[in-house]
């Protein structure tokens, strides 16, 4: 075996940014869309909640690669022509957006309304009580779930491949076509999603448990 | 003027498509201590949250120093930051210490300093008897006494005319019920405006001005505690209180 290291290596950093790159923007999409379908759900009266359930079903119930294409392909014909990173990062989003909304819903569900009525007891407006009381509380709750949505959406960016991102995958592929060594390429790729999955749940877990409200367990009241 | 801190005049609520509240007076004077009792479904909880507002009436109105405040255009956070308001189950931020629960309305409502609020919580949380070594506890680290009476510093705190409690110790374990009574008697003793929905009789009986008792939606009748204690002129009343003394006989007789 011999792997030409350093000749690869800026194909694979190349690759990784994308996909840093993909993984930011996706998440950072989805928790716009996430955080706001969760708090149309639950807090918003009929006709606007069932909308908002309703979103998050289809954004939860269409494959990744068929977002892609729908988005890439698709639009198009709309009048919308996206570059493919773009395209990508917005089918990340979206789909992303349909469960951080799950998540963000569960916790705001279990902090419970006594909380926020004691908030307005003493005076409080509505939106000073969400934010000083609920968010605090909805976003450490969060965290776990959270977490491991991050590693899902960063381990989904190798499907923007599809649509010719020249993500961590799409530069694998390339460089083994050049050498022919996909048993080696692919695994040094494999290494990397699963080093850097690891990091993202290892520090997701440290700041979980520095932000940890001190005298409760795994959930809240 | 009518003298009268509170003044509540026919309050009507449906929750639900039920009529809870089907017209309940009741008046209060400056410093007086009033016990509602009366049983499960009688609608004292919803009259209490009829009052500050946490629920609006449906019709009926609702007066604090002669001022409606059952009105369209009424300031609903000024008029809640004038009505301190102890729950059931303590409602305490949880994710905030006792000092910094007792901390926040006096920031964010009573707009005072950083430091004020501070030596003014801390004031609070003493008067209820929490000791300074509880200040950086958080609620999930109190017993239910505790975390009761840092609610009841968090109402205090803000001043208010006239603080409600809304059965304020059916949820502690029987051991933990004195000390957050001792607080509430020590409220009634320095005059502060209290009306509470309670089942401790022994309570009532000893530290209430009036008891009011409400029976279906209504303030059936309303008396000293040693009148209505002992001289309940309604049916229902009596029944309620025989019931209540089968239970509670003991505690009665020692209180």
């Amino acid at each position: 075996m011999n792997l030409q290291f350093e000749s690869i290596l800026p194909y694979l950093l190349t690759g990784f940014y994308y996909t840093t790159l993909l993984t930011v923007g996706g998440l950072a999409l989805g928790f716009a869309i996430g955080a706001s379908l969760a708090f149309a759900e639950t807090y918003l009266p009929r006709p606007a909640s069932t909308v908002a359930s309703g979103v998050e079903q289809v954004l939860r119930g269409i494959p990744l690669i068929v977002v892609f294409f729908l988005v890439y392909f698709g639009l198009p014909y709309a009048g919308i022509m996206l570059s493919p990173t773009v395209a990508a990062a917005l089918g990340l989003g979206l789909r992303s957006g349909g469960y951080q909304s799950q998540i963000f819903r569960g916790a705001l569900e279990s902090i419970g309304v006594g909380q926020v009525e004691a908030a307005l007891s003493i005076g409080m407006s509505k939106s000073s009580a969400y934010r000083e009381v609920l968010l605090p509380q909805a976003i450490r709750l969060s965290i776990p779930a959270w977490s491991n949505e991050f590693t899902v959406v960063l381990k989904d960016t190798s499907m923007a491949y599809a649509i010719g991102v020249a993500e961590l995958l799409k530069q694998a592929a390339n460089i083994v076509a050049l050498t022919l060594q996909p048993l080696e390429i692919y695994a040094i790729v494999a290494a990397i999603y699963f080093i850097a999955t690891l990091v993202v749940s290892r520090t997701m877990n440290t700041a979980y448990e520095k932000w940890k409200i001190p005298g409760l367990g795994g959930g809240a009241r | 003027m009518t003298g009268y801190l509170l003044r509540v005049e026919s309050i009507h609520k449906n929750l639900g498509g039920k009529e809870i509240l089907k017209g309940a007076s009741l008046n209060m004077h400056r410093g007086d201590t009033k016990v509602i009792i009366g049983p499960s479904g009688a609608g004292k909880s919803t009259l209490l949250r009829c009052v500050n507002l946490l629920m609006r009436p449906d019709s009926g109105r609702i007066f604090l120093d002669d001022e409606e405040i059952t009105g369209k255009h009424v300031n609903l956070s000024h008029v809640r930051s004038e009505i301190g308001f102890v729950f059931q189950h303590f409602n305490l931020f949880m994710h905030l210490t006792a000092l910094d629960n007792v901390k926040l309305g006096l920031v964010k409502v009573k707009k005072l300093s950083g430091q004020e609020a501070e030596s003014n919580a801390a004031r609070a949380l003493r008067d209820v008897g929490i000791q300074d070594t509880l200040f950086r506890n958080y609620p999930a680290q109190l017993s239910g006494g505790q975390q009761q009476r840092v609610a009841i510093a968090r109402a205090i705190a803000m001043e208010p005319k006239i603080i409600l409690l809304d059965e304020p110790t059916s949820a502690l374990d029987p051991e933990l019920i004195g000390e957050v009574l001792r607080v509430m008697e020590q409220l009634a003793q320095s005059r502060t405006t209290m009306l509470a929905v309670t089942h401790e009789i022994g309570f009532a009986k000893n530290v209430a001005d009036e008891i009011v008792f409400m029976d279906d939606g209504v303030v059936l009748e309303t008396g000293t505690p040693a009148d209505l204690l002992a001289n309940p002129k309604h049916e229902r009343t009596q029944r309620f209180l025989g019931k209540i003394s089968e239970l509670y006989g003991v505690k009665r007789t020692g209180a």
